[in-house]
């Protein structure tokens, strides 16, 4: 129900990551997402690509993995290496 | 290049509630998260408590919905000090909207801070807003398995608050039957029956209430000594 929310609060954690990693482009997040965690994977899916979707954060892609308990986690994120620029 | 994470996805709002927490736990105010359906009777469950607290006692509420100052007025009439968060949209409280509503009182001292969360017995749940307890408000107008099928809050609520009893004669509610299913999910779940209409139930509520802020006082090691340091800085 608040997957939007959610959805900012990765978008952010994402935004902190590539600020600390000058030179990385962040390509794919993963979130495990536990079964009473009050979160829906595909509406999160939904939101998170809406709002990817034409930002400077494009393209970004989410993962989701189940898990137990009320687990909402980043677990991983995927960082592409830029070349340097002259 | 995969870079492991492994962080809460709300370990900002986690953050932005630790500090609320221990800025409470400094001026020793007890802080009580309500959440409930729409219409579960939070707002009135709070004026009634308003009108019922020992005078001399400090209290503030701040009450959540998505538009509307309506709540803030109905509970600003009992002369306790009332912020109204309007969320615009989103579904529950977070704690960087109680942080700033709490500077708005420079964190002053209270006995007792009440949250009326948005009325929605889902997403609240998921946003730690410093709160020392959750209470669960489930009124006898809605359905007994309440508690099955939104578990989450029973889980994590320490007093689940069964309102609107004074209806209990005329809707085909089993207290019974929903007390139990609370404890299914929740065996340490403490519940009170009560009625804003009556009165029915708050002298326990009231008493629990009372108890809840002395047991803090007492098993807070750290509240005598920082507040000295508060007041003497």
């Amino acid at each position: 129900m608040h997957e939007m929310g959610i959805a900012c609060s990765i978008l952010e954690a994402v935004e902190r990551e590539r600020i600390i990693h000058p030179g990385c482009r962040p390509t794919k997040v993963a979130v495990r997402i536990g079964r009473f965690a009050g979160v829906d994977g595909d509406s999160l899916q939904f939101c998170f690509d809406a709002m990817v979707a034409g930002s400077s954060q494009a393209p970004l892609e989410l993962h989701v993995e189940a898990a137990e308990n009320d687990e909402l986690d980043i677990a991983w994120l995927e960082l592409d290496e830029l070349e340097a620029i002259q | 290049m995969i870079h492991p994470i492994e962080r809460k996805v709300l370990s900002e709002n986690d953050r932005v509630a630790a500090g609320v927490r221990s800025r409470l736990e400094i001026v020793g105010t007890l802080t009580l998260n309500f959440i409930g359906s729409p219409g579960a009777g939070k707002t009135a469950f709070l004026e009634r408590t308003l009108q019922l607290l020992p005078s001399g006692t400090s209290a503030a509420v701040l009450t959540g919905d998505i538009q509307t100052e309506n709540d803030a007025i109905r509970l600003a009439r009992h002369g306790f000090p009332v912020q109204q968060i309007t969320t615009g949209g989103a579904c529950h409280l977070d704690a960087r909207m109680v942080e700033s509503h709490l500077w708005e009182w420079r964190f002053k001292e209270f006995d007792y801070l009440f949250i009326e969360n948005v009325g929605n017995l889902v997403c609240p749940t998921s946003y730690d807003l410093g709160e020392d307890g959750k209470v669960v408000v489930l009124s006898v107008a809605e359905g007994e398995d309440k508690p099955m099928k939104y578990p989450g809050i029973f889980r994590k609520a320490e007093l689940m608050i069964l309102n609107k009893v004074d209806l209990l004669p005329y809707v085909p509610f089993q207290p019974e039957l929903a007390c139990e299913y609370a404890r299914t999910i929740n065996p340490d779940i403490h519940i009170i029956q009560c009625s804003s209409l009556t009165g029915e139930g708050f002298g326990d509520w009231m008493a629990w209430l009372e108890r809840r802020r002395i047991a803090k006082r007492h098993f807070s090691p750290n509240h005598e000594e920082a507040h000295l340091q508060t007041t003497f800085v």
